[in-house]
């Protein structure tokens, strides 16, 4: 199954550019959620000839949370408010996906120095995740909204829970699930917190607009 | 086997199969729109049509809007030897043809520019303009795919790069073919005017990219025009198919089957994506390009990681 391992982890990093490289918000959940989906079936690949009742829980929780959830909560947060395209990153869409390419090509060379405990299914698995955590580092910092930048932390944290299937064998599964508890309360905060920051403009644009037609 | 028979053979397939592909194509969007559509031999009876009519000249025009059509034919039919038609090797194959196909591509490419210049019409020059721009972009993702295949086949023979004298294997290098295949779909679609980057059917001023600088060529030069178009995207298929599938059974019959089967495939997946997928805005259009080098740089760092 190592080749599927392999598609997957190039899956995963290719749908990191994808979002990278997109600028309508809908469309980037969507891919968020294709790339949770592919994620959770990870640890179907990696343990394939004796699949255990935690491959199991872990994929659940996983679908449960980053396929359903979290991509409805981001709808449900984007729903009334104007955020339905991120209209001026900090670096333009083109160079963006430039640099994208060479994070990857960075990601890979610095792996070549690191060293897992245990041996890994797939020699792809280290390299793929330090590029999904770069790129979704580069999507929170060089995009200004609020809602893409907590795409860029989620795809930061895909990152890492591949990073995590890799340990699988030698790590607790508690500490995934505490990264993923986070996750879920860091996006369920974000949606409430949009929301409110929409209406709080709103009322205030109410609010200025007869000032400034007084003023002339 | 004499040389120029092989040749000959080779054309003579080229030739006859191309305009089909385009049909099925045709015929696949048609399905989508929930139309009956034209037959899948519409290409031959259009061709058929161009070549019985004679051209009409503007007087502005030179020598060079004359010669564009005959360039780019012969061109293309050039670039078809360099590419194996299933179990038909290709006839002409040496180290380092793949640099030939990309000049060849870019010298039909110059003359199509150049005559949609010549004809003096701004139209015409603006997507002159296009198209150079765009296949800058698409021909750095070309290269790439290039590089990359050329590594995980160790030759810089386009044929023996694509897997016709050994296939390549999913096995070991399924990664990589995926991002290969996944890039090179894309510049297939850039490269011949279908739809993400240029729309084939539509005439609107604000769009086109290839059929405006074809818009005031007439008769037999449109079929010449028309003809290179075809034989052009039959061409990136075949270098597509085996890459995507390089079964090879050793009999005759099965692998002829299966290459036709491939074909079908590649072009249902090129009418699906043209029917579910809107054309991008023009300057959205640079991104995509983009990405397919970002693809093919991808699998070059893998190819490079796994040694």
């Amino acid at each position: 199954m190592t080749s599927w391992v392999d598609a997957s982890c190039i899956i995963i990093v290719f749908l990191s550019l994808i979002i990278l490289s997109n600028y309508r918000v809908v469309a980037m959940i969507r891919v968020f959620a294709i790339q949770s989906l592919v994620l959770g079936l990870l640890p179907f690949f990696m343990h394939a000839s004796c699949i255990s009742s935690r491959d199991v829980l872990i994929s659940l929780i996983t679908l449960i949370l980053k396929v359903a959830l979290v991509p409805s909560i981001l709808f449900w947060a984007i729903r009334h408010v104007s955020m339905r395209a991120e209209i001026k990153p900090i670096i333009g869409f083109g160079s963006s996906i430039v640099f994208g390419a060479l994070i990857i090509a960075g990601a890979f060379w610095i792996s070549l120095s690191l060293k897992l405990p245990g041996k890994p299914v797939s020699d792809l698995i280290l390299p793929c995740s330090l590029s999904t955590v770069l790129l979704g580092f580069m999507i929170m910092v060089t995009r200004t909204r609020a809602v893409t930048q907590v795409l860029g932390y989620l795809i930061m944290e895909n990152g890492i829970f591949l990073f995590a299937v890799s340990l699988f064998d030698v790590m607790p599964v508690l500490i995934e699930m505490g990264i993923l508890l986070d996750i879920f309360v860091a996006v369920f905060i974000m949606a409430i917190v949009v929301n409110h920051i929409n209406e709080e403009f709103e009322k205030s644009a109410e609010s200025i607009i007869p000032k400034i037609g007084e003023t002339f | 086997m004499n040389i120029v028979f092989l040749i000959l053979v080779h054309w003579l397939i080229v030739l006859t199969l191309a305009p089909l592909f385009t049909g099925v194509i045709t015929k696949v969007k048609a399905f989508f729109a929930g139309k009956k559509g034209p037959s899948v031999f519409q290409a031959y009876f259009d061709l058929q049509k161009l070549f019985q009519k004679s051209s009409v000249y503007s007087s502005t025009t030179t020598w060079i809007f004359r010669a564009a059509p005959i360039v780019n034919l012969a061109a293309v039919l050039v670039l078809s030897l360099l590419v194996p038609v299933g179990v038909l090797k290709a006839p002409v194959q040496f180290a380092g043809d793949i640099f030939l196909a990309a000049y060849i591509l870019g010298l039909a490419r110059f003359f199509m520019i150049a005559a949609g210049l010549d004809t003096g019409s701004s139209f015409e020059g603006m997507g002159a303009s296009r198209e150079a721009f765009f296949s800058c972009l698409t021909e750095l993702a070309l290269f790439m795919n290039f590089i990359t295949l050329s590594l995980v086949a160790r030759s810089i023979s386009l044929s023996t790069m694509i897997g016709a004298d050994f296939p390549l294997s999913w096995k070991l290098m399924g990664p990589i073919l995926l991002l290969v295949a996944a890039s090179f779909f894309i510049v297939i679609l850039a490269e011949n005017a279908r739809i993400p980057v240029d729309d084939p059917d539509t005439h609107l001023e604000l769009t086109m990219i290839h059929e405006v600088m074809i818009l005031d060529h007439s008769g037999v030069d449109l079929a010449y025009m028309f003809y290179a178009a075809i034989i052009k995207l039959f061409v990136f298929a075949g270098i597509l198919v085996p890459i995507i599938f390089p079964i090879q059974t050793g009999n005759i019959t099965v692998d002829m089957l299966v290459f036709l089967g491939a074909m079908l495939v590649v072009s249902i997946m090129i009418g699906v994506v043209e029917s579910v997928m809107a054309r991008l805005r023009l300057n959205r259009v640079q991104n995509l390009l983009l990405i397919a080098f970002a693809l093919a740089f991808f699998g070059f760092v893998v190819k490079m990681w796994k040694g």
